[in-house]
């Protein structure tokens, strides 16, 4: 799965979380998920929750620190699934 | 006019957060992979040991005050990552008589002290570097609209009145530095006055501190600005022990 795809895929798992729908139609690697999307800093364990599940991954610890825009997000999933 | 981002850093800090227990879900806050990225092993042998409080609001509660640890330090240090593990609390304690859940962080060479308020409601925690909370003030309260813009409008309406309130002034304004934490501006620039404003669902929240002489709060840079002492006693009435937040989360 290429990272346009698992673009795609990230939508849906931030859809719930994100209030303004419209803003996820033109995100890239440098959206910012709290300053940008306007996501509640305490729905961002959910996200990393529900990319596990979606994707039967686990996100160590590290790389769900390091995940502030989309496209660390991107990278923490492709880093699992390869 | 400064500008906002290129002052030096402030001296002294504050740090708030506040979360609505019903945006919350329970059931998730319990599960092993949800907890397990907020708490470390010995935050939940504490609780184990502890018991105070359900287990998902003791989740939230160290949320709470990690969030605003984060926010206290990420002041001074913009490149901060917030991360919940790396913040242990180190000590924790149930209210007596005060009606504060107490606790004490080290985090980098800082020592910090929390101070929560827990109904059924919300959870709603500021952080400082002083245990007594003398300079420190803070205050929440409900909003009808949940929507981002609606909150951030709501907070920073809620924290001017209490601003303009408290030091008699009506030229204050509040911005966000390109850092992204609030600072508060009269008509020439910037004031060393550390503000930090929090929302979640159905409350907003802020908190602010005053420089340690309150009676010349000092601009960035060291440039003084006379207030009068009715203000300082006007701070005395509006805020003489911990009932002013529990009036502020009827309104």
């Amino acid at each position: 799965m290429d990272r346009r795809n698992i673009l795609e895929e990230l939508k849906k798992v931030l859809y719930p979380y994100t209030e303004n729908k419209e803003l996820l139609q033109n995100i890239n690697d440098d959206t910012n998920l709290v300053k940008d999307l306007k996501i509640n800093s305490a729905n961002l364990v959910d996200i990393i929750i529900d990319a596990e599940a979606k994707y039967n991954i686990e996100i160590d610890f590290d790389s769900a620190e390091k995940i502030i825009t989309v496209g660390n997000c991107i990278d923490a999933i492709a880093e699992k699934i390869k | 006019m400064n500008d906002p981002a290129s002052v030096s850093q402030p001296i002294a800090s504050t740090g708030n957060d506040i979360v609505d227990l019903s945006a919350t879900d329970p059931l998730r806050t319990c599960n092993p992979r949800f907890y397990s990225r907020i708490i470390s092993s010995e935050e939940k042998t504490l609780y184990d040991q502890w018991g105070e409080l359900t287990f998902d609001n003791y989740v939230w509660l160290l949320w709470s005050i990690k969030e605003s640890v984060y926010k206290y330090t990420s002041r001074t240090d913009t490149g901060l990552i917030f991360a919940p593990l790396n913040i242990p609390v180190l000590q924790l304690t149930a209210p007596a008589g005060d009606g504060f859940y107490k606790s004490m962080v080290i985090y980098g060479s800082e020592i910090l002290y929390s101070r929560s308020i827990i109904t059924n409601r919300l959870i709603v925690t500021v952080v400082c570097n002083d245990e007594n909370f003398d300079r420190t003030w803070w205050g929440f309260r409900s909003v009808e609209q949940t929507a981002y813009a609606d909150q951030s409008a709501s907070v920073r309406t809620f924290a001017l009145g209490k601003l303009h309130s408290a030091l008699s002034r009506a030229d204050l304004r509040i911005e966000k530095t390109t850092a992204g934490y609030p600072i508060l501006l009269d008509g020439i620039g910037r004031l060393d006055i550390p503000l930090s404003l929090a929302h979640h669902g159905h409350f907003v929240a802020y908190s602010y501190r005053l420089p340690s002489s309150a009676e010349e709060p000092l601009r960035e840079g060291g440039q003084a600005v006379p207030a009068s002492r009715s203000s300082i006693l006007k701070l005395a009435v509006l805020f003489p022990n911990n009932s002013l937040y529990k009036k502020s989360a009827a309104n």
